[in-house]
């Protein structure tokens, strides 16, 4: 067992965590945070992705330990005081969720994207999801979504 | 070198069970305290919609906006069954079971409205915004909520069934009806062959789908990006790999499907002709958004190539042998000809 501290969702643990779980492990059956989804288990389908410092990591492939010290935002973080994020909000208005298995995953991925890069094209847009994979929508509604939300966003910024 | 090509793919295919196979949905309503109506249905939800575009045909018969309606699903302790969520049929059969169950419902209500305001019959008696009322005498009313405290919660309720219409296919003379209704649909390609690797890239699609009615234009344009999606890695990528049984392509690092990269921004053209026997005409497209498209990809290569492929997936690997063989054959041809000269 091993001792680490992390930041989840601006909220701080101190845990004693096995040596051999992952970090979707610790986020699912330690804190319940269940919105990333075990998908393959070997860091192909980008359900699980979470942002690690700023970073889309799959969290099937870290450890827990090697989050010691680290700020976790998982989809649970994105909503503020009861409204959904602007991301979540144009996922659902132009209907990219079908399944919704990679949803979660999906939207960390454009977070993380538009964190970096505030007017993607479409191109970059399929670029920044291509570690996700989605069964249902073909993707296209996904980029809809991506661009309806850098105009939400711009509109917050307003 | 880079070779372009076009190719089209159209097809026509069967909803539901067919073959004369039982195919039946049901559906039931009942009315709740504060006066909102719950639809009972055993239709499953997998991300194709079946909660919305059923729940918004619920909505129209009964007048009523979507928030006045519990949809109530996938617990067959609570409601009858709908069959699977399988053969493109949860619009068209089960959207026909709520939709007799919807007038049922109305019928029912029209019939105690009736006792309740003391009129001769139930003729000129409307069915709208959760109240039934006279229409040519409007102090004549009574609203959902009214007889909900009257009746008591869930006491008003009422059954619809639907059970499609196939018939039995001879295996002597191969006639008979196996499937009602069909759709159709067409799928144009524009693609190009890097002669060189064997890689195709898809450049253009344009895609047409009869839907009889759009019930929510949204959910059907979503359906066919993933049915042209699921039908692109069908046709480019997708293999299982199987070596004596034994599925080798086990993982998705094996086993590819497209990403969003391999994915193209698809035209789709939704083609709107009601079908009679349909809940305001609509039907199910689940599975024949996928089937024209392998076929429109494969004229496709064949136009660019010359070569015809009959196995899938046509793997660079795979269109580089054919097109070898194909350019040896010439040679051979050739050489022949000059032979007879």
């Amino acid at each position: 067992m091993k001792d680490i501290k992390l930041n989840v969702n601006g909220k701080d643990y101190t845990l004693n965590v096995d040596e051999n779980i992952k970090l979707l492990g610790l986020l699912r059956d330690e804190l319940g945070l269940t919105g990333a989804k075990e998908g393959c288990g070997e860091g192909e389908c980008g359900a699980c992705t979470v942002i690690m410092d700023g970073e889309t990591v799959n969290s099937c492939l870290v450890m827990a330990f090697q989050a010691d010290g680290s700020n976790i935002l998982t989809i649970e973080g994105l909503e503020q005081n009861g409204e959904l994020h602007p991301i979540q909000q144009a996922f659902i208005d132009v209907g990219a969720v079908q399944c919704g298995y990679c949803t979660p995953g999906m939207i960390m991925s454009v977070k993380a994207l538009l964190d970096k890069n505030t007017n993607p094209t479409r191109e970059e847009i399929r670029e920044g999801i291509s570690g996700n994979l989605c069964r249902c929508t073909g993707y296209n509604k996904i980029v809809d979504a991506a661009e309806l939300s850098i105009k939400y966003l711009e509109e917050g910024r307003r | 070198m880079k070779k372009r090509g076009k190719g089209i793919g159209i097809s026509f295919y069967g909803t539901g069970y067919g073959n004369g196979f039982p195919d039946v949905s049901k559906a039931k309503l009942r009315l709740h305290d504060n006066g909102k109506i719950g639809i009972y249905v055993g239709a499953t939800e997998v991300g194709q919609g079946a909660k919305t575009a059923l729940l918004q045909i619920g909505a129209e018969i009964l007048n009523l906006s979507t928030e006045n309606l519990l949809f109530i699903s996938e617990d067959t302790s609570l409601m009858p069954d709908s069959g699977t969520a399988a053969a493109s049929r949860q619009t068209y059969n089960t959207g026909n079971a709520i939709k007799i169950a919807c007038e049922n419902f109305k019928d029912k209500l029209i019939e105690i409205s009736k006792e309740e305001l003391g009129l001769n019959s139930t003729h000129g008696l409307m069915v709208e915004k959760g109240e039934i009322y006279l229409e040519f005498f409007l102090q004549k009313r009574i609203s959902f909520k009214e007889l909900v405290n009257k009746y008591g919660d869930g006491t008003i309720e009422a059954e619809g069934e639907f059970i499609a219409q196939t018939v039995e296919m001879d295996p002597e003379t191969g006639q008979g009806a196996p499937y009602w209704p069909y759709t159709f649909n067409a799928c144009g390609v524009e693609l190009e062959v890097d002669t060189l690797t064997g890689r195709v890239e898809i450049l253009n699609v344009r895609f047409a789908q009869d839907v009889g009615r759009a019930v929510n234009p949204r959910l059907v344009e979503g359906q066919m990006d993933g049915g042209f999606a699921m039908a692109l890695g069908y046709a480019l990528f997708e293999d299982l790999n199987l070596v004596k049984g034994q599925i080798k392509s086990n993982k998705f690092s094996r086993y590819l499907i497209p990403t969003a990269m391999d994915m193209i921004d698809v035209e789709k053209i939704l083609i709107e002709d009601p079908e009679p026997t349909a809940p305001y005409g609509a039907k199910g497209i689940g599975e024949p958004v996928m089937i024209p498209v392998a076929p429109a990809i494969l004229n496709a290569i064949y136009d660019a190539t010359g070569v015809r492929i009959l196995e899938l997936p046509v793997t660079p690997e795979r269109l580089r042998k054919a097109m070898d063989t194909k350019k040896n054959e010439g040679n051979f041809n050739m050489e022949l000809n000059a032979l007879k000269r």
